[in-house]
């Protein structure tokens, strides 16, 4: 019986970054804004948790959180779906060529993965013939960066608590 | 050297091809088909758009399903906020209602005078019964995006390049229809750019959205007169809206020519869509 409750427990908080990263998508919140202040918790989310527990967030549940972004913000299908998947790549290799984990390591290797995955949003967006605001999505990028630390710490949190 | 060269190789396919770590899918696969529906959105086909609009009607309602209790959240701020500012508002409505009963007569003799001018050189008038009503479904603005769903599609007729009116202001225009749903691009989006006229100078300009509250006038003539409080119309260049629609007045900030919109785009529930692009 105690058995079968911890299970449950233990499935519930493994359960909590993929239900985060839904509910952000449908909610069309991967971005928080205050003044001129933007940051992409979709981005430091996916990093996050595909390099320190990549079980907790399915490639393809990364995919369709993509995919579910482009149609809340109605940009063509399959732009945040590549971006995330590019974050989702670089935490991959960074993990795999790792063996010591810390915050410096993840927040300097996310440098990395912030520049490939503008890059791709750029591209698709060229290609798309869809204009933004390149100054505001540099700004964004650099706040996602410098929030990083404090992102990290609250995952770390609900990470240990899957542990305990 | 060779050594790094193969570590690197073998990472990299790792990370890419494996599904390992309880994963279904490689991330090859899932960024190959990521990049294919980028190309595919770029195709207009009768199935792919109907796949597409199935795809995305289904989000938006899972969407507006989830957005419920934080919308539920943000009324009951609005109600307290409002009830706060009562006394306040009360002040300034008197205010500008004296202003408006003023004014109210003058405006009633220049629409008389308008009606029979335009008699006068027959241009055809379409009556406003070519407006249908929608509600707001979704409301997500992002840092980069301005838009919202509507919660009427090609159910109703509507069709893309509609002009979209808060009341009888113009706010944007229609550029995606679902079956059930449609996205309404909004004057202050990157990506909007709308003919105008600025009344009293006759001048003619390009609205343009640079994401944020108040678009800028662009392409105005060199040796234009527009003053702060100048009002903008819809001038119907290239009959794409229908003209004379308000949209704003001017607003002169660090010398750059702005557009305070009369409608605030943060506080829209219903909306009316022009049926028609063109009035003529």
């Amino acid at each position: 019986m105690i058995f079968a409750k911890e299970e449950t427990r233990f499935k519930i908080l493994n359960l909590i970054p993929l239900l985060i990263l839904f509910y952000i998508a449908f909610n069309g919140n991967s971005t928080i804004s205050f003044k001129f202040i933007t940051i992409n918790i979709q981005y430091i989310l996916v990093y996050y948790w595909t390099l320190r527990k990549p079980e907790t967030l399915g490639y393809g549940f990364i995919f369709l959180a993509g995919v579910v972004n482009d149609v809340i913000f109605g940009l063509p299908l399959g732009i945040n779906a590549l971006t995330l998947l590019v974050i989702a790549s670089v935490a991959t290799y960074v993990r795999l060529v790792t063996v010591r984990i810390t915050l410096i390591n993840d927040w300097i290797s996310f440098v990395p993965a912030l520049i490939l995955a503008n890059f791709a949003y750029f591209v698709s967006l060229y290609f798309s013939n869809y204009n933004i605001d390149y100054y505001l999505l540099f700004l964004s990028s650099l706040f996602t960066f410098i929030f990083y630390p404090i992102l990290w710490v609250i995952f770390s949190l609900i990470q240990q608590l899957m542990k305990s | 050297m060779n050594t790094d060269r193969d570590d690197f190789g073998i990472a990299v396919r790792s990370a890419f091809l494996d599904s390992g770590n309880k994963q279904k899918f490689s991330l090859f696969i899932l960024i190959l088909i990521s990049i294919i529906l980028i190309f595919i959105e770029t195709i207009e086909t009768k199935p792919i758009n109907f796949f597409r609009s199935f795809i995305k009607d289904t989000i938006y309602h899972g969407s507006a399903v989830i957005a419920t209790p934080g919308k539920a959240l943000g009324n009951i701020n609005n109600f307290f906020s409002k009830q706060i500012n009562l006394y306040k508002n009360y002040d300034l409505l008197k205010k500008e209602n004296e202003k408006l009963k003023s004014s109210f007569n003058k405006s009633k003799f220049l629409e008389l005078e308008n009606m029979q001018l335009r008699a006068l050189i027959n241009e055809q008038i379409l009556p406003d019964k070519n407006l249908a009503s929608a509600r707001v479904m979704l409301d997500k603005q992002s840092p980069y995006l301005n838009s919202f769903i509507l919660n009427m599609g090609s159910n109703k007729n509507i069709k893309n390049g509609m002009a979209v009116l808060n009341g009888t202001n113009f706010i944007g225009r229609i550029v995606n229809v679902n079956f059930f749903s449609s996205r309404v691009l909004l004057v202050s989006d990157f990506n909007s750019k709308i003919p105008v006229l600025i009344e009293p100078s006759a001048s003619h300009a390009i609205l343009s959205g640079h994401g944020k509250k108040k678009p800028s006038l662009e392409y105005l003539p060199e040796n234009h007169k527009v003053q702060n409080g100048d009002k903008v119309y819809t001038s119907g260049k290239g009959g794409i809206f229908t003209p004379g629609m308000s949209i704003g007045e001017v607003i002169i900030e660090d010398n750059l020519i702005k557009v305070l919109l009369f409608s605030d785009l943060d506080q829209i529930t219903f909306v009316n869509i022009k049926l028609e692009n063109k009035n003529r």
